[in-house]
This record gives structure tokens, sequence and C-alpha cells, in this order.
């Protein structure tokens, strides 16, 4: 093995395990250290799934060709594969998370499951549902116009930079809405989110500006 | 004080409305469930197995099981 090749398996060893760190024990460390109350084991797997989705969502944006100094010694077709096989994976768990909060409803008293979800998308004067039920839409149209790509009468280039901006529109309303309706959401897990969402988005914002400002020198 | 915490409430009024000792009311500000009289709850747990998005803890400590009819 030349030395060059072993620094490459190197930091793909180690970006790996960042990747595991950010979006996989930092989450779970930050739940299992929140003083929030815990509740039955299906309620608790229900929150996790829902804190895990969210996290692999952030992770899309650092896991893409906008992170090319980061992902040089990953291959681009692979790294992209990755993201597209996470985007459906955090899609479908974010997308069925409103149903899944009601749930247990269905093995415990009190109100029905039926009932609770007619609640929740009845209550129109909660800011934080709102955005969330505006940020579920706009997942929606993310994994629609990322599953049918191919038939949308788009230029791959011009799809690059909608689905950027839909992005940078999605993780804001999806963070505000965790923030502030999330359970396990205290302030150091929003701290946590909102850096690195904000870190996600000034990745994506940045590689646009140097972008436009090469074409401009050029 | 046996009800402890209310996080994620939506502002839908069911935990004030099913409370019998109006332990719980709404916050003009923020619209949301605030606890407002703790130590006259009478841990019966209505607001908690009514709250839609399960956001009301009873403290476990001070808890008694909650009695459902058979029937």
């Amino acid at each position: 093995m030349f030395p060059g090749d072993k620094m490459k398996a190197d930091m793909k060893t180690y970006n790996r395990l960042a990747a595991i760190l950010f979006f996989l024990a930092m989450p779970l460390l930050f739940w299992a250290l929140g003083d929030t109350p815990r509740r039955s084991f299906l309620k608790e797997s229900i929150s996790l799934l829902t804190i895990l989705g969210y996290f692999l969502m952030l992770g899309q944006f650092f896991l893409s060709r906008r992170n090319k100094k980061v992902l040089k010694p990953h291959k681009t077709g692979k790294v992209l594969r990755l993201h597209k096989i996470i985007g459906y994976i955090f899609v479908s768990v974010l997308l069925v998370h409103p149903v899944l909060i009601v749930v247990p409803r269905f093995f415990e008293v009190g109100i029905s499951p039926s009932e609770a979800f007619s609640t929740i998308l009845s209550t129109w004067d909660s800011q934080g549902l709102i955005l969330g039920m505006i940020a579920w839409s706009l997942m929606l149209i993310l994994g629609i116009t990322s599953m049918f790509r191919n038939k949308l009468v788009m230029k791959y280039t011009a799809w690059r930079v909608f689905h950027g901006i839909l992005s940078t529109v999605f993780i804001t309303l999806a963070t505000w809405h965790a923030v502030e309706l999330g359970r396990h959401t205290d302030l150091p897990m929003s701290l946590y989110m909102g850096t690195i969402a904000g870190l996600g988005v000034l990745l994506l914002v940045r590689s646009y500006l140097q972008k436009s400002s090469n074409i401009q020198s050029a | 004080m046996s009800i402890s915490s209310i996080k994620g409430c939506i502002g839908c009024g069911t935990c004030i409305e099913t409370c019998p000792t109006d332990v719980i009311r709404k916050d003009p500000k923020s619209g949301k469930a605030v606890i407002t009289y703790p130590a006259d709850c009478q841990i019966c747990h209505l607001c908690r197995m009514y709250c839609p998005l399960d956001a009301i803890s009873i403290s476990p400590e001070k808890s008694i099981p909650v009695i459902v009819s058979w029937g």
C-alpha cells in the first residue's frame, strides 16, 4: 500500500467516525443525559427514532458534493448513493412521525389515537405545529422531487439549486419546530441542533457564493 | 407537587378542560398550558391521559396507580 493510499484510508475512517459521533452518538448522549421524564419503552423508542431521523437529515448537508474538502477521499458516486439512501430513510421516518406520536394511545386509557391526531391537526393557533406542518409539506416535496428527478422538466444544475434552497428552508423550519415542540429538546440539545443546522446551511450557502463568484471572475 | 412539567404543548386546551381542580391554565401570551396551581393537583392523571401529544409529565414518586373500570 502506498503512503498516499494509507492516508486516504485513514481519512475515510476518521470521516466515518466523525459522522457516527456527530449524528448518532451525540444525539443519543443528549437524549440520555436530558432531564426529560422517562416514559414507556414504546414512547421512548418512538422519540429516539424521530431524533435520529432528524439528525440523519442534518447529516445530509455534510454528505453531499458541497462538502468536497472533507469528502475528498470518498468516491463521489458512493457519497451520492449514501445521500440518497439516507434521504429516503429519514424522509420516511419523519413523514410518519406525526402518526407515530399517537400510536401508544392504542395501548392506553384516555384519548383515542384518532381523536388525538385530529386534535393535533385542528389546533391552528400553535406556532410550532404550523411550522411543523409547513416543514412536513416541504419534506414531502423534497422526497417526491428527488425520487422523480428524471421526470421533472428541469436541468440537473437547476434541480440541484432547487434541492439546496428547498432543503435550507425546510431545515430552518424543521429545527424551529423541533426546538419548540420536541419533548427532548432542552437547552443543550436545542443549541446542538441549531449549531449543526447552522453549519450545514452555511456550508451550502458558502458553496453557492463561491461558485457564483468563480463564474463572475471567469 | 405531582404534575411536574409540560413540554411540547400545542395549546389545544384539552388538559385545562379535563383537570377537575383547575391546576392548569392557559398562558395568554404564549397560548400554551402552564401549571398554575400545582399544590391543588390530585394526581388523577386525566390531563396526561387526554393530552394528544403526551406533553404532560407526572412525578413518578408521587403517583398513584390509575384506576380503570373493567366494564
